[in-house]
């Protein structure tokens, strides 16, 4: 059983009402944060802590906050990314839903420590009674004395407000979501200037995710220094893993960091084997934009060393042979998924969710679906599979955001990894459209489920 | 229907609002089209957005931009309960396509479209953050999970029960 720092109360009856958080411990940090330390000394226990953004790229959270502007009688906002979009993906959904004042505390520390006296959730609006949960939360801080006018008698003032998107993944990038929250379309800003100096209103603003802000709470309360004691490298703390796709026990989970997949996968305490007793196909470790592995370089890197559950070890061998962390969102493929059809769907995702404003995104994206579900329905040509290729690599890193190359990395992995699946259906139009190509040679042999 | 907030409505729309700093009211945009939907039948016309663009003093064309280019915002009417069905990644691999053509069969409409007794709408949405309890689809404020043909069936009985209680 490994350590758990945000989910370790989940299960306590209860735990979603200010009472019984506050019985069991909750709201310590707050004390601790205002009471006894500087803002400066929280920014220092966050970076020593070696946390990194929880939302997928990964940023050093202590770094952020430093690079925030503080120019003088100008307001400053600490934003919460909740807009959790990422296929795959739905750790913040369950932290939010069912530990909302892990987050409430959280967020207010943060404000402390970087200044931001209006605090803003930007929630992703489908999670419509996540909203609600949310708000009664801050309503019982407030009535605590935890949120409002001189918190703690000390002359700190902060309330959070909670604001919902209305369906639009683009809004998870943190620059579409000041435009979002500003009431415009989510069309990503040119970088810089950024955030910390011109985020939202022109004002400094800090964007951090959801996971990120609650794991300031063991943060302060254990002391940066123990919290990079847990798990590996630049990999420190605790992650939320959600894992989904053909596995026996789909959900939400704690990891250390130090477990192996095989172990995430294969152990009961976490995903419990491939569903039915089939085989491992494939997985995409990180939610749907990082690349997906074929079982054989899921479990062992390309050098046959074992995966390990982090950044370093699941992207070792960059993007020829590994992938990455990502958003923690793990996707599980069993023998019988085809992969043409999976990359057609994500594909179809990113044209869906393309905000336009870069033509190598919002032509790209169109031809990737077009030409994949060409190929997927049968009536692909050889040449198609080179257009595809040709086509993601002239949207990688030639857009605004990041979106752009969400969208190329899952179609190259796929075509990298997978291209005789790609081909087979070339091949083979009628028989593909009523049987899978399989599990071929992807599967590791020695990993097959007992 | 009458085009103006209620009593309750216009108290909840000032709430919106005061959460901004003065001047930046337009932030309450979103929200704001949100309440409206919710309040004049389910979708947005050009008189309702003309209404909040009103309320927020900002342009018709900036209220236009916005609702256009968020999927939420149903821009034509729909049915009293839409069934917005998950086709992403994580869901199609959990069978989010039987759920789909189970759907379609059961209900006699084609994808966007209502049912000729206007209480059902079928749409597909990509990825609502369900992946671990899919397949899933999201009526109103609700997510329906783990969905199967027997659920699907319990859910229709469902909304035309509370239809008909109303």
């Amino acid at each position: 059983m490994g350590v758990k720092l945000l989910l370790d109360k989940a299960n306590v009856p209860g735990i979603r009402t200010y009472e019984v958080y506050r019985r069991e411990g909750g709201y310590r940090s707050v004390e601790k944060a205002l009471k006894e330390m500087t803002t400066d000394a929280i920014v220092e226990e966050v970076k020593k802590s070696g946390l990194r953004g929880r939302g997928g790229a990964g940023f050093p959270t202590g770094m952020k906050w430093s690079f925030i502007a503080k120019p003088e009688g100008v307001p400053r906002h600490l934003v919460c990314n909740a807009d959790e979009s990422e296929p795959g993906t739905f750790k913040d959904r369950y932290l939010m839903e069912f530990l909302p004042h892990l987050l409430i505390e959280g967020l207010i520390v943060s404000s402390f420590a970087l200044g931001s006296n209006d605090t803003y959730i930007y929630i992703r609006g489908e999670y419509a009674w996540i909203t609600d949960i949310l708000e009664q939360a801050i309503d019982e801080a407030k009535a605590n004395g935890w949120l409002g006018k001189n918190i703690l008698g000390t002359g700190f003032d902060c309330n959070i407000h909670v604001q919902r998107g209305a369906g639009a993944y683009i809004c998870g990038e943190e620059t579409a979501l000041i435009e979002s929250l500003e009431g415009n379309r989510g069309n990503p800003r040119i970088k810089p200037p950024f955030p910390a100096i011109q985020g939202v209103w022109m004002r400094p603003t800090v964007v951090n995710n959801v996971e990120t802000l609650a794991a300031v709470v063991p943060i302060i309360n254990m002391g940066g220094e123990e919290y990079a004691k847990i798990g590996v490298g630049k990999s420190t703390g605790t992650k939320l893993i959600s894992a989904c796709g053909n596995i026996n026990k789909p959900g939400v989970y704690e990891i250390d960091m130090t477990i192996t997949v095989e172990e995430f996968i294969y152990s009961d305490e976490y995903c419990g084997g491939i569903k039915d007793g089939k085989k491992l196909k494939a997985c995409i470790p990180g939610g749907s934009s990082v690349p997906i592995l074929p079982a054989n370089l899921l479990l062992t890197t390309a050098k046959g060393e074992p995966r390990y559950m982090n950044n370093e070890s699941l992207s070792d061998g960059g993007f020829a042979t590994g992938s990455m962390l990502g958003s923690g969102g793990f996707i599980v493929l069993d023998e019988d998924q085809c992969i043409v059809k999976n990359t057609y769907t994500l594909a179809r995702f990113y044209r869906h969710e393309s905000c336009g404003q870069c033509s190598p995104c919002r032509e790209g994206t169109g031809w990737m679906e077009k030409i994949l579900q060409k190929i997927e329905t049968g009536k692909g040509e050889m040449s198609d599979i080179d257009l595809l290729w040709d086509i993601q690599r002239k949207i990688e890193g030639n857009t605004i955001c990041p979106l752009g190359d969400a969208a190329a990395w899952p179609v190259a992995a796929a075509i990298r990894h997978f291209r005789d699946e790609f081909e087979w259906h070339v091949n083979n139009p009628e028989l593909s459209q009523t049987s899978n190509f399989g599990l071929q040679h992807y599967a590791d042999p020695i990993h097959v489920p007992a | 229907m009458a085009t103006t907030f209620n009593d309750i409505q216009m108290t909840e729309f000032k709430r919106l609002v005061a959460r901004y700093p003065e001047g930046k009211q337009k932030s309450a945009l979103l929200p704001a089209l949100h309440l409206a939907q919710d309040s004049f039948g389910g979708w947005l016309s050009t008189e309702t957005m003309d209404y909040v663009a009103s309320l927020l003093t900002i342009e018709p064309i900036e209220v236009y931009e916005v609702a256009t280019f968020y999927s939420m915002y149903n821009l034509k009417p729909v049915g009293k309960f839409v069934f917005e069905v998950c086709q992403t990644g994580p869901c199609m691999v959990s069978g989010s396509d039987n759920i789909i053509d189970y759907i379609k069969k059961t209900l006699d409409i084609k994808l966007g479209e209502t049912t000729k007794d206007g209480m059902f709408t079928l749409k597909l949405v990509e990825c609502l953050g369900a992946c671990g309890y899919a397949p899933m689809m999201q009526v109103g404020k609700i997510y329906k999970e783990h969905l199967t043909k027997e659920k699907v069936d319990g859910i229709i009985a469902e909304y035309k029960a509370q239809a008909a209680n109303n």
